[in-house]
């Protein structure tokens, strides 16, 4: 067994979780599968088709084939670790936002869509920022990798003004990031597999094997396999977007955000996708930053909340207390109540 | 009222005025910037390739055809006229000049325009309001240098070729008419050609075709990178570039001729 990771969350916004460990222990402490079995389980992954320790993370889909825990048994195991860490997660103020926007104002066709917002994106965690359609999240998103520029306010990543950044600077800061879009953004020339092989072309100096061993690894990931040369008018909402996360994981990215990942999919591939969302945040434990109108759905997957009506931030604090908000706006959005202050109809 | 009427007017002028002036503005950057471009690495030698056989290959069969037939009229009509003359024996000359000068380079730019244009505006608009330039950027890479810069390269090398390659058929068309259908001597048409076609004509010929090649990818890829405002966007994109660009290829025309004459 691969001795455990280290805590990612030393400097950060944790009371009360346990040291994160690697997935197989992971499941271990929780019970889920016995030491011997994940033992057998790693043995078995390392030994066949000379897979190395950077595979490791895929030790759970071999546990699954060796048949010791099933593949749902396996999600709500790393769901319920998941669960006890964000009942656990606490904002401490002294800790480093890895994303910060202050003041920030944006103004489009002459309406203010983003009215000086101020929040702080805690890292590795999950954030969700919920809010009205139309109220500015996705152009939050866009700020936040540059796409966009503040008419007022700055935008910092790690502690770097990016209208400050030279374009090489705003490259390599990019570098870190990786961007689900709404509409998942395939290219639609490019098969699934070359569509997530695209930024380990253009951007690393990888061998066409070990791309093509990252992009199988990845589709393996988001349960694409033998997808790979669908092109993306061949797919389904859900496996567009599943391929689409495949795309943004294979770059290994410290910072994830995702724009509705679940809009416009059915119950059943919602769910799916919000347990692949938590199975890579348990894997990975990137800082993600996910926008979703599944209220309140959301809330049991993710750490942090930020909620925003008419430009302007109403609520940011862990997801266990947004219920706890005697914000009437607030309420009556968690809620989907047709009366309220948010006039509708 | 009428004081009213006339401010309004004035301010409907001034406000199209401004916004005329901010987009050449933004064409003319968007220009420099595809130019500084083709020297910056990475070159992307497969895309350039692609491209050159999107715009050139895939654009030789309605080349020739406008060529052969362009060629066939020209040489039916020019006979008839000059006959009217008796200057038939001009009729090489005649042909030669017309296709070298003027139509091989203005037909081949407005055919290129209307086959490969349009496409260039229709995919780039495409992927402006699906996102995928978005995405582009954020992975890194800079979407310029990628989707356009291959696309004017392969435009400024491919339309000279296509030209000659009219400009051959072309000529070829009209020996068909003059000396298969009209009985002219095969020596008196190729004769003719020979002694008045200067090295300055197809000089002339090529400087057009260069920069048509530019002017249609110029307009076309820019009107894509820009499109907004979804499907709609990008046919009112794809009509503007191909007319945009149509209407430059004649202006322009009308100006290299006046400079190289």
């Amino acid at each position: 067994m691969s001795p455990p990771a280290p805590s990612a969350d030393s400097t950060h916004s944790t009371s009360g979780a346990t040291p994160h460990l690697s997935l197989g222990q992971q499941l271990v402490a929780n019970g889920c599968v016995t030491a011997r079995q994940l033992d057998l389980a790693l043995q078995r992954h390392r030994a066949g088709a000379g897979k190395s320790q950077e595979d490791e993370h895929l030790v759970g889909h071999t546990l699954v084939e060796m048949g010791y825990i099933s593949q749902s048994n396996l999600l709500d195991c790393l769901y319920q670790q998941f669960a006890r860490e964000r009942d656990a997660y606490q904002v401490v103020n002294d800790n480093q936002p890895v994303i910060q926007l202050e003041g920030v104002v944006k103004i489009l066709d002459d309406r203010r869509v983003l009215d000086a917002v101020d929040l702080a994106i805690p890292a590795n965690r999950v954030t969700a920022i919920i809010g009205m359609s139309g109220g500015g999240k996705s152009v939050i998103l866009k700020h936040m990798v540059g796409l966009m520029k503040p008419d007022q306010g700055r935008v910092k990543v790690n502690g770097q003004i990016l209208g400050q950044l030279s374009a090489r600077e705003l490259t390599r800061i990019r570098g870190r990031f990786s961007l689900l879009f709404q509409g998942g953004a395939l290219f639609d020339s490019l098969n699934v597999h070359d569509n997530v092989a695209f930024p380990l072309r253009e951007k690393t100096r990888l061998s066409e094997t070990e791309i093509h061993t990252r992009v199988m690894r990845c589709l393996e990931e988001v349960n694409l396999v033998g997808m790979e040369r669908k092109f993306p008018d061949e797919l389904s909402g859900g496996m567009m977007k599943r391929a689409a996360l495949a795309r943004a994981l294979v770059t290994n990215p410290e910072i994830l955000l995702l724009d509705e990942p679940t809009a416009g999919l059915d119950p059943i591939i919602e769910n799916a996708i919000h347990y692949l969302i938590c199975d890579t945040y348990m894997r990975t434990r990137y800082t993600m930053v996910v926008i979703s109108h599944a209220v309140p759905e959301i809330f049991k997957w993710c750490h942090h909340v930020i909620a925003l009506h008419r430009g302007k931030v109403l609520f940011s604090g862990p997801s266990h207390e947004v219920g706890q908000s005697r914000d009437p706006v607030l309420r009556q959005f968690i809620h989907g109540e047709l009366d309220g202050p948010i006039q509708v109809i | 009222m009428e004081d009213g009427m006339s401010v309004d007017l004035i301010r409907h002028v001034g406000s199209l005025t401004l916004e005329l002036v901010r987009e050449l503005g933004r064409m003319f950057l968007f220009l420099w910037e595809v130019l500084l471009s083709f020297f910056m690495p990475p070159f992307r030698w497969t895309n350039l390739l692609k491209q050159i056989h999107f715009i050139g290959i895939r654009s030789l069969f309605v080349i020739a055809l406008t060529a052969l037939f362009a060629g066939m009229v020209l040489a039916l009509q020019g006979y008839y006229t000059l006959a009217r003359f008796g200057s038939e024996a001009l009729l090489g000359p005649a042909v030669a000049l017309s296709i070298i000068r003027e139509l091989g380079p203005v037909l081949s730019g407005l055919m290129v325009t209307g086959r490969a244009g349009s496409a260039l505006t229709a995919e780039l608009g495409i992927m402006r309001i699906r996102e995928q330039i978005d995405a582009l950027e954020v992975m890194g890479i800079p979407p310029l240098k990628y989707l356009v810069t291959p696309r004017v390269e392969a435009g400024l090398f491919v339309l000279p070729l296509l030209t000659v390659m009219f400009d051959v058929i072309g000529i070829w068309g009209g020996y068909l008419i003059a000396v298969r259908l009209l009985g002219m001597s095969a020596g008196t048409f190729f004769g003719g050609i020979e002694s008045s076609v200067e090295m300055h004509d197809i000089v002339t010929g090529l400087i057009k075709s260069v920069s048509f090649g530019l002017i249609v990818t110029w307009i076309c890829t820019y009107k894509g990178y820009f499109t907004r405002r979804g499907a709609e966007g990008v046919s009112h994109a794809t009509t503007s570039a191909v007319v945009l660009s149509s209407v430059l290829i004649l202006v322009c025309d009308y100006f290299i001729t006046s400079v190289m004459l």
